[in-house]
């Protein structure tokens, strides 16, 4: 198969998949009498029953679910998400779109923090097979996904926030994505509050941002590098048995060549495709540990969305998150084509 | 004629199990040398007797009885938290402190792991059993079906972590059954891809052509042969879950899914401090450490076990 029919084909159950799942959410979200009323933001205390069934019927949710979810479509096909109860009847995307950049600055810090700490811990790991070293990188690497998320969040604002303050020592702050009394004082142009700061050449504001992005970023940075950590090793171990490396070896070259000019290039693809998902599903907003920082992004929104029954946001929410991690499965299958010439499609 | 290839078939059995048992013996020779799975074992097989004598140890009906005069008082030696710790009425000593319900931590948490590990077998099982079943028939017939339940386990799998199960909470009550179901929801497509690949590999050996030969049905086929011959993999992955699905149901419970306050649930003793972070710690310290540690075991155990057995990684 040519590598285009191949993302021809993908890109066609890209589209069955995203279908699924808005029908899953739409269905789960509107198709029980428990579900979240979808016209909540029309309906006031003051109006009467018959009012609100005039509403219901006016807007078609008294339609059956099929229908509703068709027009649905066709609103989203326009470009119209609805409005967002959770925002006070804000158009949903707006709320989303305004939300967005704080969840892409915190994944990107997070991804950045997980590869700058869980390769290493994974080449040490397989350079040192089997011996102290390798056990207590193993360790390190379990204990992370072991971790609840949430504890390790209130753990670290219980250290880095509260003790600090109580020992005198300068503090991090434990919640938000910047401080309230600087908020406000840069043009959002990106909506990421460290670029902004770049951009408006404003330093102290930089700093807040970044200040306040350690905390959230290094525990979500925990719970995940212990499978970045795993796959590398896993995949260094099996690279340093091919015929090339004993070949590269009885050449004469020395450890530090074989390690690092081969050996490690290779093993790299695996933990490649490995970060290109765990991208993905960051950018979804890790829901717990925005909730628990306060960190003002989709995931935190979501939650509330849960909450509230904001049945608009929720399936936005679900759409782009799910096309964030289809997409990126997909360029993961791509790149592998490229950076290992032995994979055919 | 059906006699022999019944012969035909049980020593073909027989050498299938031999051939199983000698790997095994292999295996628990491996597992012997490996420290961090003998040390996961040793704690697992500690937190299942905990749970199995939790009642003997903590009376389930006294320890979680109330008494507000009580909360969040701190009276162990063992460390001082707070500038501003609320001491013990004289005469008690709780060596892990109180909740907000001037209950024993302690207490708490021994009643707590039982439930958090019974939950999550039952998850694990049920996620393991639709994943078998699903995946073993999706691998052995291919074809139509193969293609609808990969694309079902595509959707499924395309879902951000754990919404899917906060909106099934949200919709369904928060009853541990409900919470329960939310979590399978979430983990049984990962079993299904699983067998399914197992199964695929399996199905192309020299052995099952034999079997078909010798006139064997398909369900006998994958019932009796390719199932267990495709079991570890599985095996390792469970015993990885089990961890990783305490976190995700505490972690339901801790987001506000909690069916009552006072349930002992290690997600819930934490989120009983949540308001309480800087004065009271060691209610979210203790309950998430115990999660930590039991999660810590199972995936000691798995991360070992599929080291072991995986024949490329073993030297």
């Amino acid at each position: 198969m040519k590598i285009y029919e191949y993302v021809i084909r993908r890109l066609a159950l890209m589209i069955f998949v995203l279908f699924g799942v808005s029908a899953i959410v739409f269905y789960l979200a509107r198709g029980f009498p428990s579900a979240f009323a979808p016209w909540a933001q029309y309906v006031t205390s003051r109006m009467t029953a018959a009012q609100v069934q005039n509403i219901i019927h006016q807007h078609g949710f008294d339609q059956p679910l099929i229908t509703q979810y068709w027009y649905w479509l066709l609103d989203v096909f326009h470009g119209d998400w609805g409005y967002s109860n959770w925002a006070n009847g804000f158009p949903t995307f707006q709320v989303f779109s305004s939300r967005f950049p704080y969840t892409v600055e915190l994944t990107i810090a997070a991804v950045i923090l997980a590869l700058v700490i869980g390769i290493p811990l994974g080449i040490l790991s397989a350079m040192k097979n089997n011996t102290a070293a390798d056990h207590a990188a193993r360790i390190i690497a379990l204990a992370g996904y072991s971790t609840p998320a949430y504890w390790f969040a209130y753990i670290l604002q219980l250290f880095f926030f509260y003790y600090f303050y109580v020992w005198g020592l300068p503090n991090l702050p434990s919640s938000g994505a910047i401080s309230q009394n600087l908020s406000g004082t840069v043009p959002t142009l990106t909506g990421m509050p460290i670029l902004d700061g770049l951009i408006a050449g404003n330093w102290s504001y930089t700093a807040d941002g970044f200040a306040h992005l350690i905390l959230p970023a290094f525990s979500l940075a925990f719970i995940s590098l212990g499978y970045l950590a795993r796959i590398v090793r896993a995949s260094m171990l099996e690279v340093l048995r091919q015929d090339y490396i004993i070949m590269a070896r009885s050449k004469g070259l020395t450890e530090r060549v074989v390690i690092y000019r081969h050996a490690f290039r290779n093993a790299l693809i695996p933990a490649m495709t490995l970060t290109g998902l765990y991208i993905a599903g960051l950018l979804g907003g890790a829901i717990v540990t925005e909730t628990v920082f306060s960190w003002p992004g989709v995931g935190y929104i979501a939650l509330r969305a849960i909450f509230q029954g904001d049945s608009n946001f929720l399936l936005l929410y679900c759409l782009v998150t799910a096309l964030i991690i289809v997409v990126s499965n997909l360029v993961v299958d791509v790149m592998y084509a490229f950076l290992d010439p032995r994979i055919k499609y | 004629m059906k006699t022999l290839a019944r012969r035909a078939e049980t020593v073909a059995w027989e050498s299938e199990t031999k051939a199983r048992i000698a790997e095994l013996k292999y295996a628990f020779y491996l597992i012997r040398q490996n420290p961090l799975v003998l040390s996961g074992l040793v704690l697992v097989v500690f937190f299942i007797s905990l749970s199995l004598i939790a009642t003997l140890l903590v009376n389930p009906v006294d320890a979680v009885k109330l008494d507000f005069a009580r909360s969040y008082c701190w009276d162990s030696r063992l460390y001082s938290w707070t500038p501003q710790e609320a001491s013990c009425p004289t005469g008690t000593n709780y060596i892990l402190g109180t909740d907000g319900f001037g209950r024993d931590l302690l207490s708490m948490i021994i009643l707590a792991i039982p439930l958090d590990l019974s939950i999550a077998l039952v998850v694990v099982a049920i996620a393991t059993a639709i994943g078998v079943l699903l995946g073993s028939v999706a691998g052995w017939v291919g074809g139509k079906f193969d293609e609808a339940v990969l694309r079902v386990t595509d959707i499924f799998l395309s879902f951000p972590s754990m919404v899917l199960a906060l909106v099934f909470a949200a919709l369904f009550g928060h009853t541990i059954q409900t919470l329960t179901f939310a979590v399978v929801l979430v983990w049984w497509p990962t079993y299904v891809r699983l067998t399914r690949g197992q199964v695929l590999g399996e199905k192309e050996k020299p052995y099952v052509d034999a079997l078909k030969n010798l006139g064997a049905s398909p369900a006998r086929i994958v019932l009796f042969h390719i199932i267990p011959n495709s079991i570890y993999p599985v095996i390792v992955q469970m015993s990885l879950d089990i961890g990783g699905v305490i976190l995700n149901f505490s972690a339901l419970i801790f987001l506000g899914f909690s069916p009552s306050p006072t349930l002992p649930e290690l997600g819930n003793l934490a989120a009983d401090g949540i308001n309480r972070v800087f004065t009271a710690p060691w209610l979210i310290v203790f309950p998430g450490l115990t999660i930590l540690v039991i999660a810590l075991a199972f995936n000691f155990v798995g991360d070992g076990v599929r080291d072991i057995l995986d024949p490329r990684l073993r030297r």
